[in-house]
């Protein structure tokens, strides 16, 4: 559990809606995480939680809405008339402060491992390789895998390939990370060094958001809980509470079958 | 129960592959064609070996052959230029944008080439005075095109726009094959579209753009001998210069073809080559999962993660 959470929202997000043609995703979500916190989101398949949680780095593009981050609205800029779409190079700047991890891990497979995390500082924020050599080696250290800094990503395991793309994002020093379902796409037995590194990133101080499957993770990590179904937020709150004893049947119906 | 002592170890037996007899007949069947035509061919004098002995490597053609190389090159690196952006510009947000660089393709592409090329060679039938204005002001500066296009130049010219709009879709179906999820993850990094598209997705584009480029290379290099319509002197109009003197149209002509063939199997061993090159470094094509050796190198002296406190996460219920 984080003890550094801030009062303050370091991601505010407001009346999300996000239609795919006449598919309506996200049916008007508040959703705000604070800094420091680890916020978990979970849901049936088609609840819309991987929607949501790319909505905030603007990924998907909103239907309507904002999202805030650290005080800037993410995608558009707001005038009288309206929602003017961001330039790409403005969205860049912006993305460059949201890590995020994916679910099928999506390295780089023509640089090595080093090279993968190596690679945005040195192209988006223009620092010199020795400063960005010395931290991609510090961070491969700190997810395990000082070996294999030469390695290619079909080299290495899901898990091991997962731990360095959390390692990629950690290399912008990133305000916040989204990871989306980062540990759906392992073989059972890698999970748990995939959700260590995440544990330990939690009680650094991470701001977090984590859309999962793994109740226990959400339990024993997570400050908050949000459960997603159908395009809406159902029930939020504390993790262990919400867990044990949750208010809406349909969160009672949903755990029932992951637990 | 007992096994014979006699019986030979399985592994100590000899294995003979399967042979179909079908494929021995034919193979047999083949050689024999293939020493017939090579023989009647050889020895009918019609073919004037002596004098394709002869012209093999006259001066004349030898620059053409010159030309020919000279042709191939600057139009494939022009065609490759021109692709390049018409593949970006096809990738475009600007609907104008996108559709000019298909209107490109669909003219280039639907037209034969040798129309094509008569067309850019005729051009001062078209436009008989070229000049540059600035629209209802004065002229800036005006060319005779009679001047400006050559036949080397309308060759040139019209090898590299064809070329263009073939490469354009030889790179577009490269950029496709570039999976989303690479798109994404420079994106949430913060990397801008053009820097996304140097660093990303153009260097594994290659490998998928490498081998029909080989192609269009060798056919770019028999494309040439269209432009023989327009006197430029490549290969095959060198060797018409000859036989329209000597009248020997069949040994030169034999003789292009020899050239031809020599420099499209150079051609094919260097595309060869550069192939293996590249599929050598293309780690993402073997398995995903682990190589034995780097997982030993796992074990021991660093604290892995998998070794440390684990969460509960499986057993919670």
């Amino acid at each position: 559990m984080n003890q550094t959470v801030a009062s303050t929202p370091l991601i505010n997000a407001t009346k999300i809606v996000k239609r795919f043609g006449d598919h309506v995703v996200l049916k008007g979500i508040d959703f705000s995480v604070r800094s420091g916190e680890v916020s978990c989101i979970v849901g049936a398949s088609g609840s819309g939680k991987s929607t949501l949680l790319r909505c905030l780095n603007a990924l998907e593009k909103l239907t309507s809405g904002e999202v805030w981050i650290d005080d800037e609205m993410i995608g558009w800029r707001a005038t009288k008339n309206g929602y003017v779409e961001l330039s790409p190079g403005a969205l860049a700047r912006q993305r460059a402060k949201v890590g995020m991890v994916f679910q099928e891990f999506n390295l780089f497979p023509h640089m090595t491992a080093l090279m993968n995390i190596m690679k945005a500082p040195m192209a988006v924020k223009n620092e010199p390789r020795a400063v960005v050599e010395e931290r991609a080696r510090r961070l491969l250290d700190r997810v395990g895998l000082s070996d294999h800094a030469n390695h290619y990503p079909a080299q290495l395991s899901g898990g091991q390939q997962q731990r360095i793309a959390i390692a990629r994002a950690l290399a912008m020093e990133p305000k916040v990370l989204l990871f989306d379902e980062p540990t759906s796409a392992l073989d059972p037995e890698l999970v748990n060094e995939v959700l260590t590194v995440m544990q330990d990133l939690a009680q650094e101080g991470m701001t977090m958001v984590v859309v999962t499957h793994e109740i226990g993770f959400a339990r024993e990590v997570a400050d908050s809980l949000t459960f997603m179904d159908k395009g809406q937020v159902v029930e939020s709150g504390n993790p262990r509470e919400m867990i044990a004893d949750p208010q809406h049947r349909r969160t009672k119906d949903f755990l029932s079958m992951v637990l | 129960m007992s096994i014979s002592l006699a019986t030979p170890k399985p592994e100590s037996l000899r294995r003979y592959p399967y042979r179909s007899k079908a494929s021995i007949i034919f193979g047999v069947l083949i050689t024999i064609c293939a020493i017939g035509m090579l023989q009647s061919v050889m020895r009918n004098p019609n073919f004037g070996w002596d004098v394709v002995a002869l012209y093999l490597t006259a001066p004349v053609i030898l620059k053409g052959i010159l030309v020919t190389l000279q042709l191939t090159v600057v139009c494939m690196v022009i065609g490759i230029g021109i692709g390049i952006v018409l593949a970006a510009m096809g990738q475009s947000n600007a609907m104008p944008v996108r559709a000019v660089a298909a209107a490109f393709v669909w003219f280039f592409r639907g037209t034969p080439l040798l129309i094509q090329l008569i067309f850019w060679f005729n051009l001062s039938a078209l436009f008989p005075d070229l000049s540059v204005s600035v629209p209802f002001g004065p002229e800036l500066f005006s060319i005779d095109p009679n001047a400006l296009i050559t036949p080397f130049f309308a060759a040139v010219l019209g090898l590299s726009l064809n070329e263009g709009a073939y490469m354009a879709e030889v790179i577009r179906g490269g950029l496709l094959g570039v999976g989303k999820g690479q798109t994404e993850a420079a994106q949430a990094l913060g990397m801008k579209p053009l820097k996304l598209m140097m660093v990303v997705v153009l260097p594994q584009a290659l490998r998928i753009i490498i081998p029909p480029t080989g192609n269009q290379t060798l056919g770019m290099l028999k494309n040439t001998s269209l432009v023989s319509v327009l006197a430029v002197s490549e290969l095959l109009h060198s060797a018409q210069i000859i036989y329209s003197r000597n009248y020997e149209t069949i040994p030169l002509l034999v003789v292009a073809c020899i050239w031809y063939l020599v420099m499209t199997t150079l051609l094919s061993g260097i595309q060869f080559l550069v192939e293996r090159k590249f599929k050598k470094s293309d780690r993402s094509s073997s398995r995903r999962g682990l190589i034995p050796e780097s997982e030993s190198v796992d074990t021991g002296l660093l604290p892995q993660p998998t070794d440390g406190p684990s969460l509960q996460t499986r057993t919670a219920s």
